[in-house]
């Protein structure tokens, strides 16, 4: 995406959260503000447990952040919004729901026809490969297949931003990468907002048009890099480990 | 080859251990007739008082009757104890003000064992079919209460955060995703009610009725007829277990995601 | 750090209100409307004592023998003797033959098959046999107690010693130990927490067959007290024991509830 046409989608204002712990505070997210941009696919890389799940879950409105605001096209929002999905790092999917009644469940939740929302979710399930598993429970299917799951159940309910938690930080090397080609794919299939976060290096240039960078606790903004490789990138690219090295060289490691 | 030889062998001996214990058992009851003949029934004593039970009902009821009386009393009061105990289980675990208010009252009654209403009861309606039903639903309702709230207090939090950011309203929240989530909490506390239930049932009735395992087995000790006793003692806990066995296979069917890991 | 400030008082003032002023309010409106009741006589005294009367049954009570013959106290203390040896017997028994079952094959196939055929019988259902067999004294009541609390002991320490972690049982093993050393060392602290709650469990259950027993067949007792107060149609005496059973019940739980806490932490330690 070239640098002019950026169009603010959503914008996070200063945002903190800080949790109190009997008598002593504890600050999880400090500061943060961003923008991203509408149509891009952006990737935030931290160190586990600095805090990246608790700004996901204030952008997304599930958490209220101390103090910030966010914006969505202009207008300030609080709570969740019908505009902005969300799929979990682990998974989230109703284990007592098969596979459709999972994935059809934002607009069904809305009052949307049941011929109508079905239609759309197996449209999505056929999208993420998972035609002829609509009557399954989760706990039938492997670890990448629920979190399939979990991306056509987002898709479905139509958002205009979405926002993927570490998806797939509890896969098998191979599934990972299958999976990320699979998102790729998806993002362009059906241009979306996405914000992406991930620990890991390699998977964040894999997938990212931006990549902000976060320090360890409290989540806080390092850098911002713009990713001009073209797609399909590929790992053993000089461009590609140049910026590895790069990105690494600034990367706090967790404890 | 070897090591499934062995194993068959192991299998053989323990067979036989848990034959000889039952083996022991009936000698052991057969061993008491002989010294207390008055007192203790043999196997073969009791098994002609059943027929003869079966040939001569007690107050013209047939045995199978009185065991319906019985489960009749346990059915009405379960589904209602359930009906109402998922309510009000469900909004104790899910609101405060409900918990601080009728939750406050629950706890102060329900440490009373079920048992020690009789007296009140039978004061206040004497001792005809309700208050047995009423008395099997307060021992029960306490059981599917306190186990609807513990499922919902229990829901994962990512469940309820999915129900969030899909814009569940308050009502949806229940009904897609608490609820299920709570089912086999439920259920597990709707199996012990059944259990408990039949054993307050059978207190009720021997407390004061006409019909139903519990008078019968008042009855026997009335007349001092250890044998009616020994067939209702059999009788109950037949019935007990396959309740048990009834409970788990409906909670199976309703509750088909739910795996054995 | 001013927003979390009021954050923090507005959480603090919710805890009062739900957790101090709403309940007592509540309990102090249940009393009055179950005052008013009777007073205005919607319903009739000779069903209902009023509230404010408790007090005085109460006091009364204390020495005054009629119509049962014995006093408040003294119920107080038959009910505890007789539940207290029933359960105490369970545990001592139960406890460690339900380790057994759990442990050893051989004791498992011998036992299971008799175990499995008194566990469906509700401990109340003995009470008719017993008292042929016994009368209906101190032992016939003990040994309905002993039932009730039983069967909770055995199968509670069974599962926690089944649920013994394989690892550890095997991390034993290479360690040298004998299958009995492994059993004491692994198997039965590790089912301590379910033992605990079988406990628990069982302490309840005797609670409420006692009452049963002493209402059946008793000459003294909480339950004979409120089943003479249904002979004599005294609505107050029976409340009055009702009252008594349910604080007497509530209290062993919260000890219980308090000795686990302490057991637990001392887990934690080790």
């Amino acid at each position: 995406m070239s640098v002019e046409n950026r169009q603010v989608k959503l914008k996070i204002e200063n945002i903190n959260k800080t949790y109190q712990v009997k008598k002593s505070y504890f600050t999880a997210v400090k500061n943060v503000s961003l923008e991203v941009y509408k149509n891009e696919f952006l990737v935030i890389l931290g160190p586990g447990l600095c805090g990246k799940t608790v700004l996901l879950n204030m952008i997304a409105g599930i958490e209220q952040p101390t103090n910030g605001k966010v914006y969505l096209d202009g207008e300030k929002i609080r709570g969740t919004h019908k505009s902005i999905g969300m799929v979990f790092q682990k998974l989230g999917l109703l284990p007592w729901k098969t596979v459709m009644e999972n994935t059809e469940i934002g607009p069904k939740l809305a009052g949307v026809k049941k011929s109508e929302r079905q239609k759309k979710a197996k449209n999505f399930l056929d999208m993420v490969g998972l035609t002829g598993f609509e009557k399954s429970y989760p706990h039938q299917l492997s670890g990448g297949m629920k979190q399939r799951v979990g991306i056509a159940r987002a898709y479905t309910n139509n958002p205009d931003i979405l926002i993927l938690d570490e998806p797939f930080g509890q896969l098998d090397a191979q599934t990972r990468y299958s999976m990320q080609d699979e998102i790729l794919r998806i993002w362009q299939m059906q241009k979306k907002t996405i914000i992406f976060v991930t620990n890991n290096i390699e998977e964040a240039i894999y997938l990212g048009d931006r990549i902000i960078l976060l320090g360890k606790c409290p989540a806080e903004i390092k850098k911002i890099y713009d990713i001009s490789l073209s797609r399909p990138r590929n790992v053993m690219d000089s461009g590609f480990l140049e910026l590895r090295k790069m990105i690494s060289s600034n990367m706090d490691l967790a404890v | 080859m070897e090591k499934i030889k062995k194993r068959f062998i192991s299998e053989i001996f323990y067979s036989i251990l848990s034959l000889s214990s039952i083996i022991l058992l009936i000698l052991g009851w057969m061993y008491l007739a002989s010294k207390r003949p008055e007192l203790f029934p043999s196997p073969q004593e009791t098994w002609d008082r059943l027929i003869l039970f079966l040939e001569k009902p007690i107050r013209r009821i047939p045995l199978y009757s009185h065991v319906l009386d019985s489960l009749r009393r346990v059915g009405i009061a379960v589904l209602l104890a359930c009906g109402f105990g998922i309510v009000l289980g469900t909004a104790l675990g899910w609101s405060r003000l409900v918990k601080s208010t009728f939750g406050t009252i629950f706890e102060l009654i329900r440490p009373i064992p079920p048992i020690a209403w009789v007296p009140l009861l039978t004061i206040w309606f004497g001792i005809g079919e309700f208050p047995k039903v009423l008395l099997v639903f307060i021992g029960t309702f306490a059981i599917v209460v306190v186990n609807t709230a513990a499922g919902v207090k229990m829901v994962e939090p990512l469940s309820l955060a999915v129900g969030k950011i899909f814009q569940a309203n308050e009502f949806q929240m229940l009904k897609e995703i608490v609820l299920p989530a709570s089912l086999p909490a439920i259920f597990a506390g709707i199996r012990t009610a059944l259990g408990v239930g039949w054993a307050i049932v059978l207190a009720a009735e021997m407390l004061g009725a006409v019909s139903g395992t519990g008078f019968l087995i008042t009855k026997g000790m009335s007349i001092g007829d250890t044998a009616l006793i020994f067939i209702c003692m059999f009788i109950i806990g037949i019935i007990g277990a396959l309740l048990s066995v009834l409970a788990s296979f409906i909670e199976r069917r309703i509750c088909p995601w739910k795996t054995d890991r | 750090m001013n927003k979390n400030k009021t954050e923090n008082t507005l959480l603090k003032r919710d805890k009062w209100k739900y957790g101090v002023i709403i309940p007592v309010l509540t309990v102090v409106i249940f009393l009055i409307i179950w005052e008013l009741m009777v007073r205005v006589g919607v319903i009739p005294q000779r069903y209902l004592p009023k509230p404010s009367e408790l007090g005085n049954v109460f006091i009364d009570k204390l020495s005054n023998p009629r119509p049962e013959d014995s006093t408040l106290p003294s119920n107080i203390l038959s009910s505890l003797q007789v539940s207290l040896s029933g359960f105490l017997v369970a545990v001592v028994l139960g406890i460690p033959l339900g380790w057994f079952i759990g442990w050893y094959k051989g004791i498992n196939r011998f036992v299971r098959p008799i175990f499995e055929i008194i566990r469906p019988i509700p401990p109340i259902a003995w009470i008719p046999l017993t008292i042929l067999l016994l009368g209906i004294g101190f032992r016939a009541k003990v040994f309905i107690i002993f039932f009730s609390a039983f069967v909770p002991c055995v199968i509670n320490s069974y599962t926690g010693i089944k649920l013994t972690n394989i690892t550890l049982i095997n991390v034993a093993k290479t360690c040298g130990a004998s299958y009995f050393q492994i059993l004491t060392k692994v198997g039965i602290p590790s089912s301590l927490p379910m033992v605990f709650a079988g406990i628990r469990i069982a302490l309840g259950a005797s609670w409420a067959s006692l009452v049963a027993a002493e209402m059946l067949a008793a000459d003294s007792g909480l339950g004979f007290m409120i089943m003479m107060g249904r002979q004599f149609t005294r609505p107050d005496l029976i409340v009055l024991g009702m009252v008594v059973i349910g604080l007497i019940g509530a209290l062993f739980a919260f000890i219980l509830s308090k000795l686990e806490k302490k057991m637990v932490r001392w887990r934690s330690i080790k």
